[in-house]
């Protein structure tokens, strides 16, 4: 892999819950981003992936570990130029812009207290990120209530383009829209990445963006990354039982029987993490050692890129085909 | 066979700073007992409107302008709001909403609210309606009924929710379950398990289900049919696998096309040109039709109905030929 933009290392977050108990959101989170890449986080609700994300931006403080940004460690408190070289995209374009401001206003804003470009050159910058994110000008003189939620997406993507980011971190970008808008949004992060070079966390619970979007990509459950790779090793020959069972439950449009089941119940509560594997108590692969041992990220037999957390990872996946 | 639950020439107006639109418009279709029928669409093609209409569920802005829904052979009467006042035939229906956790009533314990319906609506006693709520919640597969009974709503997880859900929708014994997304919400792991509950329902009760979703990956896997809908209407019906893999009307298709699918990472997704049109001023020609590539000066002026195009298949475009040329010609390309 390239030189990492970003390291995570041994990142762990804890929450507070009630009756002071610990809640354990990320737990023992390492992670390489390379400049230029698209990494796909995936995992279900509460798995810690917005968690983590919410590290690397400066938004929430790491319990152990360090986020480093170009080889420097960043904490809470960054300079305004870390700030803004990391910037995020939100799932709900409807709550994460402010109604009352145009688009004007807000990127204007930005352009002024950043000094980014000559107050004369403003207008001009505004109009260029507007067509860098595929809206008409006009769109500036809106207010976001005036637009539908692909549009809001792309006012929400220009407002983080303002600051001139080497970083995007969307957190779920397209789950809150339509399918036909969704197509165009990905088009969107396809493009800018090759027009301006950026590094992109996308962060998503649907399989099929991922795959289509991400060169990495790291699956989480309860804290922790259990798999992690090249795009096509995790998803054609993945290695944790975990993964497998993303893989086999995700909607596909050309299912047309019944698709049962493979794991039964539920995540458990990061209150309560079980001990062991923590997927040992949904595992149709679990053995004893699994309910003892946890196991640790480890490469997949030789190859150097795909790494899975499963005393079982060098299992063929059931139905993969044959490695080349 | 007789169909358990039919709908006419539905309309709902819905108001919107003051002014009406047709948000359902002349929606039919019949439903044979224990079948399925997918309803999907994006928001705001009414949908969740639809069903609600059906349920008699009609929100204060909605209005029941026509049509009649007729269960077992028998018209369920109803006022503007689509209400049934408690007809017999009505419940034989009953209703699964996405958000569990707000359709759940939080200050009750799930038994008491999966019992209230036997008591109630059934008439059992005390502890009949109870013993029979913890058959119910054993049957939607909750562990541990007898304990879980006198849980809230909060202490569950969302999958749970949905399966309390389910077991209130099953209490009143109905033969028709009406399901507006309700696994929307869920992760896709649990959307699993509700998918299997929801089919076993089917072959074990014979329940006929309406499933109203956006996701048309859900779709081949909860119905063996399918009606899409786009602005209030119905534009393509038939059984679930032919709308799928041969659409014949150009929205399905670009619903198809804009679509990721997990298994082709490398087929570049295609967005559906323009946006949905405003429904205040939808005019009687096709709605999609500034957003086709197939359109014609034809398709404004144009009433526009759902025609056959194949068996049991029935699409609402005057170029349905027109587009599956285009895509036998694209297979053979």
């Amino acid at each position: 892999m390239a030189e990492a933009l970003i390291e995570v290392d041994d990142l762990s977050v804890t929450f507070r819950s009630e009756h002071g108990r610990t809640l354990r959101a990320v737990d023992d989170v390492t992670l390489r981003i390379a400049e230029g890449e698209v990494l796909g986080l995936v995992g279900e609700s509460g798995c810690g992936k917005t968690t983590i994300a919410k590290c690397i931006a400066g938004r929430v403080a790491p319990s152990s570990g360090v986020v480093r940004f170009d080889g420097r460690e960043l904490g809470l408190k960054r300079a305004t130029e870390d700030r803004r070289a990391i910037q995020m995209v939100f799932q709900d374009p409807y709550s994460s812009l402010n109604p009352r401001m145009t688009v004007r206003h807000v990127l204007s804003e930005l352009l002024r207290v950043h000094r980014l470009v000559p107050r004369a050159d403003i207008e001009t910058r505004c109009r260029e990120l507007m067509s860098l994110v595929g809206l008409p000008r006009g769109a500036l003189d809106g207010l976001p209530s005036q637009f539908s939620g692909g549009q809001r997406q792309r006012i929400a993507i220009a407002r983080a383009l303002t600051v001139e980011p080497r970083v995007i971190i969307a957190d779920e970008p397209v789950s809150a829209l339509d399918v036909s808008v969704q197509a165009t949004i990905l088009r969107l992060f396809e493009d800018l990445r090759s027009r301006l070079g950026l590094t992109v966390v996308f962060i998503s619970h649907n399989l099929a963006v991922v795959r289509h979007l991400s060169d990495r990509v790291a699956v989480m459950y309860l804290g922790r990354i259990v798999e992690q790779g090249d795009r096509e090793s995790v998803f054609s020959d993945p290695r944790h039982p975990y993964t497998r069972a993303l893989l086999a439950s995700a909607p596909r449009l050309h299912q047309i029987e019944l698709v049962r089941p493979t794991v039964e119940g539920e995540p458990p509560s990061p209150i309560d993490i079980p001990t062991g594997c923590s997927f040992h108590p949904r595992c149709p692969r679990s053995e004893e050692m699994c309910t003892r041992d946890r196991p640790s990220l480890e490469p997949v037999g030789t190859r150097a890129e795909h790494f899975a957390a499963c005393h079982f990872r060098d299992e063929k996946s059931p139905e993969a085909p044959e490695a080349p | 066979m007789t169909p358990v639950l039919e709908v006419e020439g539905l309309v709902v107006e819905m108001r919107r700073h003051r002014v009406a639109f047709r948000a359902v418009d002349d929606v039919s279709f019949a439903l044979e007992p224990g079948s399925a029928l997918a309803i999907v669409g994006e928001s705001g093609c009414g949908k969740s409107l639809t069903l609600r209409a059906i349920m008699g569920l009609l929100p204060n802005r909605g209005r029941l302008i026509s049509g009649r829904v007729i269960v077992d052979g028998v018209t369920l009467p109803s006022d503007a709001r689509g209400r049934g006042r408690g007809h017999r035939q009505h419940r034989r229906m009953s209703i699964v909403f996405q958000d569990a956790l707000s359709a759940l009533n939080p200050v009750a314990t799930i038994g008491s609210q999966v019992a209230e319906a036997p008591r109630h609506v059934l008439g059992l006693g005390g502890a009949a309606s109870r013993a029979r709520a913890v058959e119910l919640l054993r049957l939607v597969g909750i562990p541990d009924p007898e304990r879980r009974y006198h849980a809230y709503p909060h202490e569950l997880s969302g999958g749970t929710r949905q399966r309390v859900m389910i077991a209130i929708a099953l209490s009143s014994d109905p033969s028709i379950l009406l399901c507006d997304e309700p696994t929307t919400a869920l992760d896709v792991t649990i959307q699993t398990q509700i998918l299997a509950l929801l089919a076993d329902l089917r072959v074990e009760r014979g329940l006929a289900l309406v499933f109203v979703t956006h996701d048309l990956g859900v779709v081949s896997q909860v119905a063996e049919r399918v009606a899409v809908m786009y602005t209030g209407r119905l534009v393509e019906t038939g059984p679930t696998a032919a709308v799928l893999s041969a659409p014949r009307h150009p929205y399905t298709s670009g619903l198809l096309a804009a679509a990721l699918d997990v298994d082709s990472p490398e087929r570049e997704p295609v967005p559906i040109p323009g946006s949905l049109p405003d429904p205040l001023g939808l005019t009687s020609g096709c709605s999609f039709q500034s957003r086709c590539q197939f359109a014609t000066p034809e398709c404004v002026t144009t009433d526009v109905r759902l025609e056959r195009v194949g068996p049991d298949h029935e699409a609402a475009c005057l170029h349905s030929d027109v587009l599956a040329a285009a895509q036998a010609a694209g297979r053979r390309g």
